[in-house]
């Protein structure tokens, strides 16, 4: 599959795109020239000079340096988002398939009610219940998207729950976990795949969301969200500045995507051969 | 599922653009005058049980007050034409006004006065109670003639009644439902209620009944929640709204956008609220200590574009009750803060505190803080309470948990006031309530009890400042003018301390 995902351009340059993102995510706050907490009121909202590379915000803070920092935690609270709702969205997905019909029903109504719940709204009222945390509102996130995680698992499991090696497994005595572990996941995981990549790209716009609006990380730490959210606020004087980390923010999203697209029709095309 | 999200967002968005784009700036077909402001809506419409400072200025658009103050802070008449102590300054007498009536045609007379008082004192979740504890009883001689019987003499009452203490409600609506109050004002104020959002606007149209009538120039008032400061002056821009409050700081941007920006003295003033019943601060050498370790001069400097004045006391400088001799005891010394912080047993970088703030503070002073508590070894970290108009009053003003948080006030009416909601048993504003230090309700009681004109009235009023201030463990930060950008079709804003008022206004 990663051969067949190669031919893409658009996975190429995705690939190189996520590469430099999580290098800065394991290096960024290592490679920060300022102490991206550092103030100087002799500097306030300065332009882009050799010091300071993206000039500095209205605490005289180095924003190059900023920028780097964030990018540990706001790619990290994404992954967290994704794992969550993988974990919570999967398993009972399998399951809905194979534990009968009392469970179907059950897990499918759950699913239907989560899907009404509006995603800030549903986020705030986490904060507000459990404290103003990223974990909390990740968690709110992670737990929102379960459904995606769910319909897709269910959906690729549906479609393998009566092919004839199955039925075989089960005629031969194998239980439903070992069933599910030895030929069906492996059917499923491709699907997975794809929608982890395109939702951690969502969850990456939604950790910016509610940063922007000040929910989950609480200052003087930094993130993209909250940095785009500061640099709007000194539009006037620093009319540039949302650009940086707006632009990080849409090319890592937009290569989670390409990622993604370009995996389902990678798949897709090993199916076919 | 976050691509519906996404369509959905979309088609919000160009909806609040269309809306936006749509919304003229000047009155309506008829011609009728209408302003849009951006404000907040207060804790309740029921000046009973409204909590805040900053409620007045809503409050105060669909009440009127027995009395007002002028620019200068000066009490004038309002609802009440005059008013008389008795020589032992223990019966204050009002005169209201003729023909005076609430919106729902109620007339406003003396007994009506004395309901709303009585309630104001019975009412369980009365927040007037303390404001009026001075006055005994009440009784109505008269269909316009008030009398208010003092348990001790209080000169203070006609400041006080110019605020939401003395706005009076109608007592056949707080009959039939007081409950509902708190969500429809009926007042005898400028304007009348139409509509009412909560967390969103309030709409109201002009009260002709109302006493200054003649000095409301607006027809309608389109009251609608602040929105986020980076998008106020956007949002006056394009003319969704006609006038809002601005930080200093944004000062230059409204005019270089073509904005009106009007500043006037106030008595805004911002403070770290410290309370001595939690650890650290139960040890007074750690509340010491944060006083010497706030620079105030780069509060000013980083925050206020140079219109605010730093500030040891709950009065910026202008203000009759500022008192000179507090104002140096606490400059920046931050070798002094680590020798107290030593006292107390706390080494450099052993003390950790957790800042409450609130989502709407001072854009920039809670990390400004942070940082200058970091220079004498306190760690902080920084705790935002969710947003939402009442999370902020529920959990510091009325449970006072925090041990520190970063607020604020707008001032109210009467100095004794203003000192009692920042360090009064009561006070919502007194992280260490019901501390209070019996020194200074002492002084308090004097100055109460000294007629505005005597000669001893400025001293003593400077002496309950600064026993209050030494006495009571919070840090005051700086001070800074209001500030309000608005359309230039909006002229003659009239602005008093503590209040930004309709009469006078006029629009194009």
């Amino acid at each position: 599959m990663i051969r067949n995902l190669l031919r893409y351009p658009s996975a190429r340059a995705a690939i190189v795109i996520l590469a430099v993102v999580a290098m800065l995510a394991a290096f960024g706050p290592s490679l920060a020239p300022h102490d991206p907490l550092a103030q100087d009121s002799s500097a306030l909202l300065q332009g882009p000079s050799a010091a300071y590379w993206l000039g500095t915000d209205a605490l005289g803070r180095d924003v190059f340096s900023r920028l780097l920092a964030g990018s540990t935690v706001s790619v990290l609270a994404s992954l967290l988002s994704v794992s969550i709702g993988m974990l919570l969205g999967v398993v009972p997905g399998l399951l809905s398939v194979f534990l009968g019909k009392r469970f179907e029903w059950v897990s499918l109504r759950l699913i239907d009610a989560l899907m009404m719940l509006p995603f800030l709204v549903f986020a705030i009222a986490m904060t507000a219940m459990l404290g103003n945390g990223l974990t909390q509102a990740m968690f709110a996130v992670g737990i929102l998207i379960t459904p995606a995680f769910f319909r897709v698992s269910r959906a690729a499991a549906l479609s393998v729950a009566n092919a004839e090696y199955i039925e075989a497994a089960r005629l031969m005595g194998a239980s439903t976990a070992s069933t599910i572990r030895h030929h069906v996941v492996s059917k499923v995981l491709p699907a997975v795949a794809v929608s982890a990549a395109s939702m951690t790209g969502a969850c990456l716009s939604i950790v910016a969301s509610l940063t922007f609006l000040g929910i989950g990380v609480v200052p003087p730490d930094p993130t993209w969200g909250g940095l785009l959210a500061t640099d709007l606020s000194a539009l006037y004087d620093r009319p540039f500045g949302p650009i940086a980390p707006a632009l990080l923010i849409v090319a890592t999203v937009w290569a989670l995507n390409a990622l993604a697209d370009a995996m389902r029709d990678a798949g897709t095309q090993e199916q076919r051969a | 599922m976050i691509r519906n999200l996404l369509k959905q967002w979309t088609v919000i968005l160009a909806a609040a653009l269309a809306v936006a784009g749509c919304s003229g700036s000047g009155g309506d077909a008829k011609g009728n005058a209408r302003v849009r402001w951006a404000y907040m809506l207060p804790t309740s419409w029921d000046p009973v049980t409204s909590r805040t400072g900053a409620d007045i200025n809503p409050v105060s658009i669909a009440y009127a007050s027995l009395t007002r103050l002028d620019k200068q802070g000066n009490v004038q008449p309002a609802l009440a034409k005059s008013w008389a102590y008795s020589s032992d300054g223990k019966t204050l007498t009002f005169e209201l006004r003729d023909g005076l009536k609430f919106t729902d045609g109620t007339p406003l007379d003396a007994s009506a006065v004395k309901a709303f008082f009585e309630r104001g004192k019975t009412q369980k979740d009365s927040f007037l109670r303390a404001e009026i504890e001075s006055i005994a009883s009440f009784t109505a001689d008269g269909p316009r003639r008030v009398v208010f019987h003092l348990a001790r003499p209080d000169y203070q009452l006609p400041y006080v009644m110019a605020g939401r203490v003395g706005a009076i409600a109608s007592p056949t609506a707080a009959a039939k439902d007081p409950a509902k109050l708190a969500l429809w004002p009926v007042g005898a104020g400028p304007f009348k209620m139409v509509e009412f959002v909560p967390e969103s606007h309030a709409y109201f149209v002009k009260n002709p009944d109302y006493w200054d009538a003649a000095n409301i120039h607006i027809q309608r008032l389109e009251l609608t929640t602040l929105s986020d400061p980076s998008t106020l002056i956007a949002s006056l821009m394009s003319g969704a709204i006609d006038v809002a409050p601005i930080a200093p700081k944004r000062v230059e941007e409204a005019r270089a956008r073509g904005l009106q920006v009007t500043t006037a003295p106030s008595l805004i003033s911002s403070d770290l609220m410290i309370n001595r019943n939690k650890t650290p601060f139960n040890d007074p050498r750690v509340a010491e200590a944060v006083r010497y370790a706030i620079d105030r001069n780069e509060l000013v400097r980083t925050l206020t574009a140079g219109l605010g004045t730093p500030s040891n006391q709950p009065f910026p400088p202008h203000y009759f009750a500022f008192d000179p001799e507090t104002e140096d005891r606490w400059g920046y010394d931050p070798a002094r803060a680590k020798a107290l912080l030593a006292q107390a047993g706390y080494a450099p970088g052993s003390l950790t505190v957790e800042i409450v703030i609130n989502p709407i503070s001072n854009e920039g002073l809670p990390e400004l803080l942070q940082a200058q508590l970091a220079r004498v070894g306190i760690k902080s970290k920084l705790r935002l309470i969710p947003p939402g108009s009442s999370s902020w009053q529920s959990e510091v003003y009325i449970a006072k948990r925090p041990a520190i948080a970063v607020d604020g006030t707008v001032g109210r009416e009467s100095p004794i006031q203003n000192l009692l909601a920042v360090y009064g048993p009561q006070g919502i504003m007194n992280l260490s309530g019901p501390y209070s230090a019996p020194a200074f309700l002492k002084a308090i009681d004097e100055v109460r009890a000294t007629p505005i004109d005597d000669p001893h009235y400025a001293e003593r009023l400077h002496r309950a400042t600064r026993l209050g201030v030494e006495q009571g463990p919070s840090v005051w930060l700086f001070s800074t003018p209001i500030v309000i950008a608005s359309r230039s079709r909006v002229k003659n804003l009239n602005i008093v301390p503590s209040q930004l008022r309709w009469e006078g206004v006029t629009v194009e």
